[in-house]
């Protein structure tokens, strides 16, 4: 997810700084997005020359401490509450004061997250989805203390980048979230039950309502793995039935199976990350 | 009168200061004091300054956006080592060519909320153009916020087409609800070529009876029929992608394979878009290069793709040529200019080739020798004379701007000249 933003922000012309667990994983997200815009290239997305500029505005960095110049930090690490409240103490410690803090998360609190910091009136949620770069939604989540300037910096900012931006107010999964996981989960309990193939849920739902990909579909490209995460999140924080993980999901990723990226979830994949065959569930 | 013109790309800007008012510009002796570009905006730019009879001043910078691209510009032009301009107060206007004026602009206009307003109703219909332009404009109000700027449109001397020209075979609804027609581009560019063809001619532009093929030939191509100095059909349509294959882009299309494409590749509208402007024509069909030169030079060595590229161009040329001499009813005279049109020699006799029988060629040996300067190509006693015709569309631009801030606006904006302008 850190690369698509990264990719979206450098793209609407922003100097991009890239910070990851290391300064060599840093730097092979950068090849990474050089080699996803090739990919871009053959499909018409950029030229040789718009991906040039791409990748002159960004720059793998050795850790935080490089971020000091940084206007706005757009944090997009894996949804573990811990790890997060760490890394924005950290944040608070070595960015300029004025630096406005982002995380990416939909699930976790912002609340929560910025109480870790001295800054809590420039904590925001942003939340980017997959891929960044094309999806033209950002959700503006406001924590209990993000201040009026702080999201008026945030639209600015997301107009920017020339996407739409929806501004809410923290909730766990916010809309998105929130309400695409249950659909996905139950397409889970229609398989699960036998009651149609993976196929066929999928095609029925594309068909049936003009969806461009089927929630099972969709469930492997947002990885199983965390969805399950989202999904623990929101049955913990709303403590509604609805939300409780579908068991088919758990054996899935207990056997390795969490998605496009291990090529295999609910559908099989190749390198490239399209479908082979359909699998028999 | 001193007057900056800009040209303002996405990431680049180009510039001239010149020198003009009413008596000099009907002389034809206005000129250009200076100029230059400035690339790659929002990274290292590029910039290059020239000022006629000195050594070009070639620096690299740190230029993220186009104020201080405006700003270099201003500071060169300022630059007491230069003699150009005591103080930037001397320019006492600026304009700048906008690509897209719709149907609302059917001439050249000054500035203002409402018109910066018509110039952005315009932005879906040139995404690559329009909004660096006002980008540029915004850039100027930023840094001289009190002098007159006036935009030149590309569109307003194709805005005399007729309705049978511009016109498409679609539902006529699409044209009452959103505009959907041809405007035509490279307007300034035909205008002055037109004019300067006419006064080559030993005849008045405005004359009834004259029918001229303007070909502006460059990184963009368009071809225009014009009678009595007014444009009666041109290549390109509703954006600048109609018409002539051009660098990247592709010029006319089925819209039927453009759908198909669509749907077979899974690409929306988005990419469709950057395919037909960014991904096709020269560039496209070559797989080699969108430079003609470089075309050509790969056409030598054998590349037999960069040699269907350049086949495709000239016959969409020569088709487009042979369909106006139809709408015109007879040619009596041709220019090509822009990049290709003035110095590809090879190009202009392989778009007319086969074309004789219509009253067109070209002199092998006279065609060879022209580059850069107004020069006559068809062989002597031809029924319909060529010319190669440097365009110079920064100094109609300049004129347009002086005659509008000096409230003397011309009523066609065609200026008459006696002898070429750009220099050469």
């Amino acid at each position: 997810m850190g690369k698509g933003i990264a990719t979206a922000c450098a793209g609407a012309g922003f100097d991009v700084l890239v910070v990851d667990r290391s300064a060599a994983i840093a730097v092979y997200a950068v090849e990474k997005i050089s080699k996803e815009l090739d990919r871009d290239i053959a499909k018409w997305r950029h030229t040789t020359s718009e991906k040039k500029a791409i990748l002159g505005r960004l720059r793998a960095v050795d850790g935080p401490g490089a971020l000091e110049p940084a206007d706005l930090v757009i944090e997009a690490l894996s949804d573990d509450l811990a790890l997060k409240v760490q890394t924005f103490a950290e944040l608070d410690r070595v960015c300029s004061p004025d630096t406005i803090l982002a995380t990416n998360s939909s699930t976790l609190s912002v609340t929560e997250i910025a109480a870790h910091t001295k800054r809590p009136d420039r904590v925001i949620g942003l939340h980017f989805l997959n891929p960044g770069p094309r999806v033209p939604l950002v959700e503006i989540a406001r924590g209990l203390e993000t201040s009026d300037l702080t999201v008026t910096a945030a639209r600015e900012f997301v107009h920017q980048l020339g996407k739409t931006g929806v501004e809410l107010f923290e909730s766990p999964g916010y809309v998105t979230t929130r309400v695409i996981v249950p659909f996905l989960n139950e397409a889970m309990y229609v398989l699960m039950e036998g009651v149609a193939t993976a196929d066929a849920v999928d095609t029925a739902l594309k068909l049936g309502y003009g969806l461009p990909v089927g929630p099972l579909a969709l469930a492997d490209r947002l990885g199983l793995d965390e969805l399950l995460r989202w999904m623990q999140h929101l049955f913990q924080e709303l403590g509604d039935l609805k939300y409780r993980p579908c068991p088919l999901l758990r054996q899935k990723i207990r056997a390795g199976h969490v998605g496009v990226k291990s090529g295999r979830g609910f559908f099989e994949y190749d390198e490239n990350g399209q479908v082979k065959t359909a699998e028999a569930a | 009168m001193k007057i900056l013109v800009l040209n303002c790309g996405s990431s680049s800007v180009k510039f001239q200061l010149l020198e003009t008012d009413a008596e000099s510009a009907r002389a034809g002796t206005d000129r250009a004091l200076a100029k230059g570009l400035v690339e790659n905006i929002g990274g290292t730019a590029a910039l290059k300054f020239e000022v006629p009879g000195r050594k070009p001043v070639k620096e690299t910078a740190e230029i993220l956006e186009h104020t201080v691209a405006v700003e270099k510009v201003l500071g060169f032009l300022t630059d007491a080592g230069n003699g150009l301009l005591r103080d930037r107060r001397e320019i006492a206007a600026v304009g700048h060519r906008v690509v897209h004026g719709g149907e609302r602009f059917k001439a050249s206009a000054l500035i203002t909320d409402d018109v910066l307003q018509g110039i952005e109703a315009c932005f879906d219909m040139a995404p690559l153009h329009n909004p660096p332009n006002v980008r540029g404009y915004q850039a100027v109000r930023a840094v001289l916020p009190d002098v007159p700027q006036v935009a030149v449109f590309d569109t307003s001397f194709h805005q005399t087409m007729p309705a049978e020209a511009y016109l498409y075979g679609l539902p006529y609804v699409l044209y009452q609800r959103h505009g959907i027609r041809r405007y035509g581009f490279h307007g300034t560019s035909h205008r002055f070529v037109s004019a300067r063809l006419a006064s080559l001619l030993g005849r008045s532009p405005d004359d009834a009876g004259l029918r001229l093929i303007t070909c502006h030939l460059g990184n963009g191509s368009s071809v225009a029929a014009i009678r009595g100095g007014r444009s009666l059909d041109t290549s390109m349509g509703f954006t600048p992608l109609e018409g002539l294959v051009m660098g990247t882009r592709s010029g006319d299309v089925d819209p039927a394979a453009v759908l198909h494409a669509m749907e077979r590749e899974e690409i929306g509208v988005g990419q469709a878009n950057a395919m037909l402007n960014k991904h096709g024509g020269l560039l496209g069909i070559s797989g080699v290069s969108h430079d003609m030169r470089a075309l050509l030079e790969a056409e030598g060595q054998g590349n037999a793709r960069a040699g269907l590229a350049v086949d495709v161009f000239c016959y969409r040329l020569r088709k487009y040529v042979a369909a106006y001499i139809g709408v015109l009813g007879g040619v009596d005279g041709l220019a090509f200019a822009g990049g290709i049109g003035e110095n590809s020699a090879a190009i202009r006799a392989r778009a007319l080739a086969g074309l004789e029988g219509l009253g067109l060629s070209v002199d092998a040996s006279l065609n060879a020798a022209a580059r850069g300067s107004e020069t006559e190509i068809s062989p002597p006693g031809a029924a319909t004379r060529v010319f190669v015709v440097p365009t110079n569309e920064e100094l109609l631009i300049a004129r347009d701007t002086c005659a509008i801030v000096s409230g003397t606006p011309s009523s066609s904006g065609v200026t008459q000249q006696s002898k070429p302008a750009s220099g050469e």
